[in-house]
């Protein structure tokens, strides 16, 4: 059953509705073994829907769904053994400590490895002996952290598993996710912060509407955007409006601001030079930048 | 205190759906109390034979209150019904108090209100406030029906003021037990542990020389004896008994921090027992304190029932028309009292298995069931490990339940025979039991949304059928439809396999068919 051509997740034209509503119109996500794959999305984009289908919880409408080399739907008791997963929402029993939710939760996949668990514990700061109703939802986050990440399941799915961590929780988190990846394991991280995802992903894909619409490593992304250039010349700064591929161009003679296609970086470089630059400044394109310009059309209609 | 009077308002508009509810419930006991009584023992010779025959009884007298009350019709159905509407109105006093204080302050809802214009007291007040408004209500509702049904205005009065006292007693309890725990839970099994005290308290003392039932605010509300002696100043010992708790539960409110109790919640395990490691390890912890107090308490009541078998012979041959009650006439008295208590004790029983099946959908929709189904569980594992405790645990509340009553019946004639002879005609109702749970589950595979209701009404109908069949005319064919008609009403008639495995295999199927559904569908919603 294990997955020989390299893809640990291969989800092609995925539909699910709710009713009416569509939750996934057709969307696909490739995730490669051994790699950490940001899932980017704004809320109610499909993120959940899409990882409780690959959980088995939820029946796809249409569309071919893989991982691990099996069916989600038909196989999923044989690949939860395989896998562990961080819920968004972690909802746990009032009455039962977290210690005991972990050791519950990994004796059900299949084991889980004592020394390990101890260390997270540690690393994650979080006393085991108390009840859950007391846990804040950040602590709830890290008792399925910890079940998690004390496995040795060969895939991970983190459904935005640090939105409720602390900075130092999250720099702890970072470095179990690089140790994951270090072991070979596969992750498909579900996420807002961009930080994380720039940090720990070697690919990601960003869907809307239940639709992926961007998807590619991040070397790959950024030449699909525009980098921000601030530049003194000694001469005029003139005709730059015309160029293409040069946008929010803010022009006062020897001084320009502007965002510039990635492809016409080269030639908008060439018309520069002559002029005789005294300073230039480029800013790389963000991530934040990139997910901006996917949802800002989104939010002027919500508008 | 600021904001008191807005909070009320948003409180009374919170509880519109639910108050109406328990205020019905108190009123209905009463006003269905007095109409029995009164049609029973119309007659002065009648009460006189009551007297004779049920004040000599040791467990009536601590199931119900002091003999002294049968001295007027009035009083009698205080002495029948006044302990029994005590906890259903100290119950509601209890959740009234507790659902806008602690539970709120628990979830995190009290704290947004708290960030606003609201003083820290305002929420209590508020609280104790609506308590009251609904104590009140349940005063008017209860001297409107006892009046309206013929007896004397002074004692109703008094009634209600008494009933509604008891009420605010357990309000101001649940006020101070609010403070000292900091979860919602672990008040209300507080303040039941006060409540169920202070019904042993006054059964301890209306047996014995009655010093006791003076430690029970249930015994103050009983000894006004209204429509006896009429006596007011019991009510200035609850006065007293609120003022002072309310005080204690204000001042501990202003010395505590938001959020904290008095005791801190104690640390449980650090790691898991070998118990806990599998899908029917976790329906079990989950489900065992539920178990447990199901099993507690339907003995209690099997007992109570028990206790009085031999007395009911007397009654019977002193009241005959009750006889008509009884499935056996005159003739089977005690069996057939035996029998229709076994089948109430059942069909309460009933409300477990439909309970613990439900479970299985409340996991679902809390979130709680996403974690365990993402791992190596399937759904049939899942599924089956909350039925398994369903189907035991009915077993087991339906066994308690006819060894309370065999054991305590048994106690009375002095035969050790009879307890595991009701053990047995509790068990024959088993099948049943099981098939109403299964309803539950079919409900969950295919209708999980209307699940829970459809599974109350399974539960409802079978009630009103064995109950109410002959009073109401329900017609034959819609009481086929309940599988408790189907089971032999031992031990009047004989227990007889056949109906009982027809009926444990229509469960099975249904249970079967409820996987079907659940194998199918998306779950989580």
């Amino acid at each position: 059953m294990h997955a020989d051509n390299g893809a640990a997740i291969e989800i092609a034209g995925l539909t699910k509705s709710y009713g009416r509503a569509k939750a996934l119109d057709g969307l696909d996500l490739t995730v490669t073994s051994g790699q950490v794959h940001g899932f980017l999305g704004p809320n109610g984009s499909g993120k959940t829907t899409t990882i409780r289908v690959l959980l088995g919880l939820l029946r796809a409408d249409a569309g071919a769904v893989r991982m691990l080399g099996g069916d989600p739907w038909r196989d999923a008791v044989a690949l939860h053994r395989r896998l562990a997963y961080v819920p968004g929402d972690v909802n746990l029993w009032p009455n039962i400590t977290g210690g005991e939710v972990i050791d519950l939760l990994g004796r059900m996949r299949g084991g889980l490895d004592r020394r390990r668990r101890d260390e997270l514990l540690e690393r994650f700061d979080l006393d085991p002996r108390k009840k859950s109703r007391t846990y804040s939802k950040g602590n709830r986050q890290k008792v399925a952290l910890v079940a998690a990440l004390a496995s040795d399941a060969e895939l991970l799915l983190l459904d935005e598993p640090t939105s409720g961590l602390d900075p130092l929780m999250e720099a702890q988190f970072q470095q179990c996710v690089q140790q994951v990846k270090r072991e070979g394991r596969t992750v498909l991280l579900s996420s807002h912060i961009l930080a994380e995802v720039e940090a720990l992903c070697d690919r990601v894909s960003i869907i809307r509407l239940g639709r992926t619409v961007e998807s590619g490593t991040l070397t790959e992304l950024r030449h699909l955007t525009r980098t921000s250039i601030a530049v003194e010349t000694a001469q005029r700064l003139d005709g730059m409006d015309g160029l293409p591929g040069v946008h929010d161009l803010v022009l006062e003679d020897h001084h320009a601001r502007f965002d510039v296609e990635t492809a016409q970086l080269d030639a908008v470089m060439r018309r520069l030079a002559p002029l005789g630059v005294r300073s230039l400044t480029s800013t790389p394109p963000t991530l934040e930048e990139l997910f901006l310009r996917h949802y800002g059309d989104e939010q002027a209609v919500a508008r | 205190m600021n904001g008191a009077g807005h909070l009320l308002r948003f409180m009374l508009r919170r509880e519109r759906f639910g108050l109406p509810w328990w205020l019905l419930g108190a009123t209905v006991l009463v006003l269905v109390q007095s109409t029995q009584s009164q049609n029973l023992y119309d007659t002065p010779e009648d009460l006189a034979k009551l007297r004779e025959s049920l004040g000599g009884n040791t467990a009536v007298v601590a199931m119900s209150g002091p003999t002294r009350l049968l001295e007027s019709i009035g009083g009698e159905v205080l002495f029948e019904i006044f302990a029994f509407v005590s906890i259903v109105v100290a119950l509601m006093n209890m959740f009234l108090v507790g659902r806008h204080t602690r539970a709120d302050e628990e979830s995190g809802r009290a704290e947004l209100v708290r960030s606003a214009r609201v003083g820290r007291r305002a929420t209590l007040t508020a609280a104790l406030t609506l308590a009251g408004l609904a104590n009140l209500a349940v005063g008017v509702l209860v001297f409107a029906v006892t009046v309206g049904t013929g007896l004397p205005v002074a004692g109703s009065v008094l009634f209600g003021a008494a009933l509604a006292g008891v009420g605010c007693v357990f309000a101001a309890a649940t006020a101070v037990a609010v403070q000292v725990f900091e979860n919602a839970r672990a008040a209300y099994g507080a303040v039941a542990l006060v409540l169920g005290a202070a019904y042993v308290l006054r059964a301890a003392g209306d047996v014995g020389d009655g010093t006791l039932s003076w430690l029970s605010p249930i015994g103050w509300g009983q000894r006004t004896f209204a429509y006896v002696d009429n006596r007011w100043w019991p009510l200035l010992v609850m006065a007293a008994a609120i003022g002072a708790a309310v005080a204690v539960a204000m001042a501990m409110l202003g010395r505590r921090d938001f959020g904290a109790g008095l005791v801190r919640p104690r640390l449980g395990r650090a790691t898991a027992s070998a118990a806990l490691g599998s899908p029917l390890g976790l329906a079990w912890r989950l489900q065992r304190g539920s178990l447990i107090g199901w099993a507690a308490g339907l003995f209690l009541l099997g007992a109570a029932y028990g206790s009085i078998g031999d007395s009911i012979e007397q009654y019977v041959a002193d009241n005959p028309e009750v006889a008509e009650f009884l499935p056996g006439g005159a003739a089977d008295i005690v069996d057939g009292y035996l029998g229709l208590t076994a089948m109430t004790l059942a069909l309460i029983g009933t409300a477990f298995g439909v309970i613990a099946a439900l479970r299985a959908r409340g996991e679902e929709t809390s979130g709680r069931a996403e974690p365990v189904l993402a791992t190596a569980t399937s759904r049939a594992a899942w599924l089956a490990s909350h039925l398994v405790v369903a189907a035991a645990g009915s077993a087991l509340v339906l066994a308690a339940a006819g060894f309370g009553e065999g054991l305590a019946y048994g106690l009375t004639v002095s035969d050790a025979g009879q307890a595991p002879r009701m053990v047995g005609v509790a068990l024959g109702y088993l099948p049943s039991v099981l098939l109403v749970t299964a309803v539950a589950v079919l409900a969950i595979g295919w209708l999980p949304r209307a699940a829970t209701a459809l599974a109350w009404t399974m539960v409802g109908y079978c009630a009103v059928v064995a109950l109410f069949a002959d009073s109401f005319e329900i017609p034959g064919w819609l009481q086929r439809g309940s599988p408790f008609a189907h089971t032999p009403q031992a031990p009047l008639e004989a227990l007889t396999a056949t109906p009982l495995v027809i009926l444990a295999v229509l469960a099975a199927a249904l249970a079967a068919g409820g996987y079907a559904g659940l194998r199918r569908r998306d779950l989580g919603y």
